[in-house]
This record gives structure tokens, sequence and C-alpha cells, in this order.
């Protein structure tokens, strides 16, 4: 890894328009910025290289503001570490993004009931009748078992088995209807 | 995108020489400034009726504002660009808080006692208080402009004497309308709006300086 005189005479000749000793300055300092980083955010690769670019691009844009009569490595570290602040201050940020104020809209509940309804509803039609009449009267329309046993004149029990069978054949159909 | 090629596409930007002249930029910042703020004196405070007369104190406070300003510029110049140490400027500004505060103290112990509150405060509210950070606020702005096309890198002591040498500036142009001549009233007040304009620019730098 290249020095800070060898560094400080990169970064001067590319100040003055050496494009190949920029080029090499950037390598090198990148290759410090990275390490720089990843020491200091350990467990975040991602952002480590993040901020190695993001400050390439601070010390590339603002080269100028390096004062020779000082050094290069005090400098660049200055800004390596603004940049850091920066990240973890907007990294802080984000994780306390508040939803106060922010218009998400409303579950609504009565949507949602009339939805699943309407879903039992057409799977309640593939039934057969005798199954579909027991279910829509005893539990849909909440008559008792007695009561749909008298309107269909049939036997309670009979009533009792169809419903029966009808809600595991319900069942059934549901998780077919969602697995597609 | 890869640093490589990152690194690649900004080697190419490099092809020519690439300083700005931040001394110039610098003092070319500080002269708008000041221009906006006597501007603002002229048309919305108006100098005071007796000029004429008052000419040599109202250019010994400008005189006093200057100095304040060039007591506080090394500072900001320092903190334009990052990674070099701070030394002398710190305390030079802090002496120009002393010497203020001195200033008026001796001033105020040559007053006859019957005359010192009316020497210290005018006689009535100091306005220079208010009056100076609202002067200093476009010269604020323009600096705090030039400052985030530099590398400052410590916000909010950066904000804090921005603000400062804003006060400085405002200072300047606020003493063409100020009718207070004693040194008492200049050493507290002045020194004491100029501390608020450096409170004021403490607490903005970290929010307006980011870059």
């Amino acid at each position: 890894m290249a020095d800070e005189a060898q560094l400080r005479a990169l970064l001067l000749k590319g100040l003055a328009g050496d494009e190949a000793a920029h080029r090499a300055f950037l390598t090198e300092t990148g290759a410090m910025l990275r390490a720089y980083f990843r020491n200091r955010l350990r467990g975040a690769p991602e952002d480590a290289e993040d901020l190695v670019q993001e400050t390439l691009v601070a010390l590339h844009s603002r080269r100028d503001s390096y004062d020779p009569n000082y050094p290069l490595t005090a400098w660049l570290y200055a800004i390596a570490r603004y940049r850091l602040i920066d990240h973890v201050r907007r990294a802080k940020h984000r994780a306390h993004a508040s939803l106060d104020g922010v218009d998400v809209g409303e579950t609504d509940p009565q949507f949602e009931a009339s939805d699943a309804r309407r879903d039992v509803l057409t799977l309640l039609e593939k039934l057969p009748s005798k199954q579909r009449t027991a279910i829509r009267l005893v539990k849909l329309e909440e008559k008792s078992v007695r009561e749909a046993a008298t309107q269909t004149g049939r036997s309670e029990s009979d009533i009792k088995v169809s419903i029966h069978r009808g809600l595991k054949a319900l069942v059934r159909l549901m998780s077919e209807a969602g697995a597609s | 995108m890869k640093t490589d090629d990152l690194i690649a596409a900004l080697a190419r930007e490099s092809g020519s020489e690439y300083r700005r002249n931040w001394a110039r930029d610098l003092s070319l910042t500080l002269l708008a400034g000041l221009a906006v703020a006597a501007l603002l004196v002229l048309i919305g405070l108006h100098v005071r009726a007796d000029i004429g007369v008052a000419l040599t104190p109202v250019l010994l406070k400008a005189a006093f504002s200057a100095a304040a300003a060039a007591a506080l510029l090394p500072l900001v110049a320092r903190l334009m660009r990052p990674g070099r140490p701070l030394g002398w400027r710190v305390t030079a500004a802090a002496l120009l808080l002393c010497l203020c505060g001195l200033a008026a103290l001796v001033a105020l112990a040559g007053e006859a006692p019957g005359q010192r509150m009316q020497a210290w405060t005018g006689g009535g509210f100091p306005w220079c208080l208010v009056m100076i950070p609202l002067l200093a606020a476009p010269c604020a702005a323009l600096l705090v402009w030039l400052m985030r096309a530099f590398a400052p890198t410590r916000l909010t002591l950066t904000g804090a004497s921005v603000g400062a040498l804003s006060g400085a500036v405002g200072a300047m142009a606020y003493s063409m309308h100020c009718p207070v001549d004693s040194i008492a009233f200049v050493g507290t007040w002045y020194a004491l709006a100029i501390a608020i304009c450096a409170a004021i620019g403490a607490l903005l730098g970290a929010k307006l300086l980011r870059w």
C-alpha cells in the first residue's frame, strides 16, 4: 500500500491534470478506505463499499480542498470520518422513520367481511344441494337444527350430517382455491 | 456500480488542472454579504440622521466590527478545507470576546456612576441584538453556500464561526444606523449580537452545511 508521500505526489499530479496519477491515487485510496470502513462497519460490508464509493466521489470532486502544507492522510481521513458520521446519522434516521402523520389508508373491515362472504357463497354453490341448504339455514341464517329440519322436512340427524360433510367439503374447496 | 468502474469514471474527469481560488471566493462572498446588509440598512432602517457630525463614531464602530470579522476570518478559512489544525485561530476568536468585555468594563468604570446605565444600555432596549442577526442572515446564507462547495467536516464549529463572521459583517452595516456610540454599549451588545449569531450558526450548522 502506498505511503503518505507517494499518495500526496499522486494527488498533486492529479490536481495538475495527470489522469493516470489521479487514477492511481483513487485506487490506492480506495483500498485504504475499504479497510477503514470495514473496520468500523463490521457485519455490513455492502454499506462499507457504498461508503468507499461515496468518499471517493467526495475526495475527487473536492480534491482541491486539500492544503498541500498539511498531511494528506489527515485530509483524507477527515473526509472519510465525515462520510461515516453522515452515514450513521442517515441510518439512524431511517431506522426511526415514523409513520405518524403519514396517511397509509385504513383497512376496511366491512369490505374484508363482505369479501369473505362472497368467497364462501361462491364455494357453497359447488356443494350438493342437500349440504348447501343445511349449511345456509344453520350457519348463515343462524337457525337451529330443529328449525332447519322442520323447514326442509328432513330429520335433525340428516341436517347435522349434511352440515358436517358440507363443512368438510368447503374446507377442501377453500384450500384448493387458496392453492390455485 | 463497481468501485473500479467508478474510479475509472472519476479519473476520466481529471484531464485538466483543477484548483478553485478559495481566498478570492471567500472575499467576494463576504463583500457581497456586506453589500446586501448595507443595502438593507439603507432601505429598511435608514442611515442615522446626524451622520454628518457623527461620522467618526460611525467609522469607529464599523472599524470595531471589521476587526471582529478579521479575528474570525482565519477560523472560517481554516474550516473550509479539512485536515488542518485550528491552532491560534480559536484563540483569536475567544480573545475577541474577552477584549470586548474588558473594553466595556473599563469604559463603564470611567463613567460617572449616574451615567453608567445610560452608557451601557444606550437608554432603551439594545436593538442591535435583533438587527445585527437579521442583517447577518444574507451573508450567512452566502457563506453556507460557499462552504458547502468546499469540504467542512466539523459542521457545528463551522456553523458557529460562519454565524459569528456574518454577525461581524452585519454589525459593520448596522453601525451606519446605530445611534449609540459609547464603548461600553458597543463592547457589550455588538459582541453579544455576534455571539447570538454564532449560537444560531452552531444550532443550524449540522443541518445547513451537510454535503
